[in-house]
């Protein structure tokens, strides 16, 4: 067990508790999921892992040392053992890609020989060779995502936080993202927790995921198993939305290729619906 | 008044406008901008808020700034006495002018560093960055743009107090313009000397506009 959470709990000021009592045991190796809506927590949580937010109770537990106990020079030493993805990637937009990379180096001291050596292997990995000396403003969002988790594991992490870091991407970029994270997972052994409000991108690359729901676990397990069975409310709402979201594109996409063989490609299938008076919603 | 003297007179006055500007900027930016630097880690969503430190240092900057520059020439004279050893002159001028200009620095900077992205801030936070490695490598930085922009208006700014100290014999350009356009009747020399403060802020502005648009390495 590489990270475990004890009861951690999280409120602002005197609001209501943004996390509630969460407990969760994270495995070396293994990539595990967590997901639940916008507004759960899941920012929150990933935040309180490292301590960049001090959990109001609770604690934390990582490669065997309570984070909360750490006086701040040790805690900034185990935040370099923990690597963060972000949605938004958080690219140093003055500096080029390489230079991105060879930032944690820098910070903790590393020369700068090595650290460019480094982060050219960094940037090989992440299949971005080529653009060692460009700026983050000039690439695509996926080009931007790898430049950050190139840089995220620049220390050698023992866990990778990602936060919705295939949010802002779409489906294509998405799945290349994803490809590159389960590569190092399997490559490196890099554990890695995966936060999303995206089915999809728990079942393409998790083996285990918990799902939280207003401010609390309500389900953790294999992901095969919690999808196939969910036991809570709040985990088949989140499977019954999503195979329903599912059956409405499948449905959408059957009414347009009738559409299209009835010589009316130009319609869209909303469109046809709304002209029969048929509701939508 | 001839020509060449005319010029040697500009000549003069541009150079002793510039040495008061040039210095007081510099002087003032070393003490405005570790104010600008402290109110952004001070502030409730910085590095260390710190509540009081930062209500106080915000309500000093307020209060220094809201005293018209005659007045604080003239209070700190004392002050430039003793630094300086008399009151009148281009270097005398340098005391009030540093301490006008540094409370508006202190505001230049931090607005400056506050349209840094927190998520950056965070993302460095997250790699284990001390708040000093954030401050100088994150915050300052990313930016550089914003701060070079910030010191051209600095500049232009400081110019123009520096012509207005220049009315009560402060030395430059503004000293010439008031000697020989009011007192004398000189309105020739007047208008040179005011089309020279003209051009010489429109340069300071547009190198500064310029140098920022070409180290930005945003699009
Ligand atoms: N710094 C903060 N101050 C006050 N409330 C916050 C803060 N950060 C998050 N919250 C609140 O906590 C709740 C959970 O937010 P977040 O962790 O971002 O959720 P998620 O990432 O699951 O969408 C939201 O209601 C949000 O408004
Ligand atoms: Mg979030």
């Amino acid at each position: 067990m590489i990270l475990e959470l004890r009861g951690l709990t999280k409120r602002f000021g005197q609001g209501e508790a943004v996390l509630e009592d969460v407990s969760l045991r994270i495995n070396e190796g293994e990539i595990f999921g967590l997901i639940g809506k916008s507004g759960a927590g899941k920012s929150t949580l990933a935040r309180c892992v490292n301590y960049l937010e001090e959990p109001s109770g609770g604690e934390v537990v990582f490669a065997g040392r309570e984070l909360g106990k750490l006086p701040r020079g040790e805690l900034y030493e185990a935040r370099r053992s923990m690597g963060m993805v972000f949605q938004q990637f958080n690219l140093l937009m003055q500096r080029s890609v390489i230079g991105n990379v060879c930032f944690p180096m820098e910070i903790s001291g590393w020369k700068r020989r090595a650290a460019r050596s480094r982060a050219l292997e960094l940037l090989e990995t992440v299949g971005l060779s080529d653009k060692a000396d460009e700026y983050p403003a000039t690439l695509s969002g996926g080009q931007r995502q790898r430049v950050a988790i190139a840089r995220a594991i620049a220390l050698s992490p023992r866990i990778l936080l990602c936060d919705e870091a295939t949010s802002a991407l779409d489906p294509e970029t998405t799945r290349g993202i994803l490809a590159l994270l389960r590569e190092l997972n399997q490559r490196l052994g890099i554990t890695i927790l995966v936060i999303t409000h995206e089915m999809l991108v728990v079942e393409s690359i998790c083996h285990r995921v918990a799902i939280l729901d207003h401010s609390r676990v309500v389900e953790v397990g294999e992901v095969g198993e919690v999808f196939e069975r969910p036991k809570t409310d709040a985990a088949k709402a989140l499977v019954a939305g999503d195979g329903q979201a599912e059956r409405a594109r499948k449905i959408m996409r059957a009414i347009e290729s009738y559409l299209d063989n009835a010589g009316l490609s130009e319609l869209s299938a909303e469109e046809a619906l709304r002209r029969a008076g048929i509701p939508i919603d | 008044m001839p020509a060449s003297q005319l010029i040697d007179l500009l000549l003069d006055g541009m150079r002793e406008t510039l040495y008061m500007t040039l210095w007081s900027t510099a002087l003032a930016y070393l003490l405005g901008l570790p104010m600008g630097v402290l109110m952004v880690v001070s502030d409730k969503e910085g590095l260390r808020p710190m509540r009081w430190l930062n209500a106080a240092l915000g309500a000093f900057i307020n209060l220094a700034r809201s005293v018209p520059f005659l007045i604080l020439l003239i209070a700190v004279i004392p002050l430039t006495r003793a630094v300086v050893g008399r009151i009148v002159g281009s270097t005398a001028t340098i005391v009030p002018l540093t301490l006008s200009a540094a409370p508006f620095i202190a505001r230049l900077v931090e607005s400056s560093l506050k349209e840094v992205d927190a998520g950056v801030v965070q993302a460095a936070r997250s790699m284990g960055a001390t708040p000093t490695q954030i401050i100088w490598k994150v915050l300052l930085a990313e930016a550089r743009p914003s701060l070079l922009l910030g010191a051209a208006i600095a500049v232009t700014t400081i110019l123009g107090y520096s012509a207005m100290a220049g009315f009560v014999g402060g030395g430059g350009l503004g000293d010439i313009a008031i000697r020989y356009g009011y007192y004398r009747y000189q309105r020739d020399t007047m208008l040179w000397t005011v089309a020279l403060l003209v051009i010489v802020v429109q340069l300071f502005q547009e190198a500064g506009a310029r140098a920022a648009k070409g180290i930005d390495r945003r699009l």
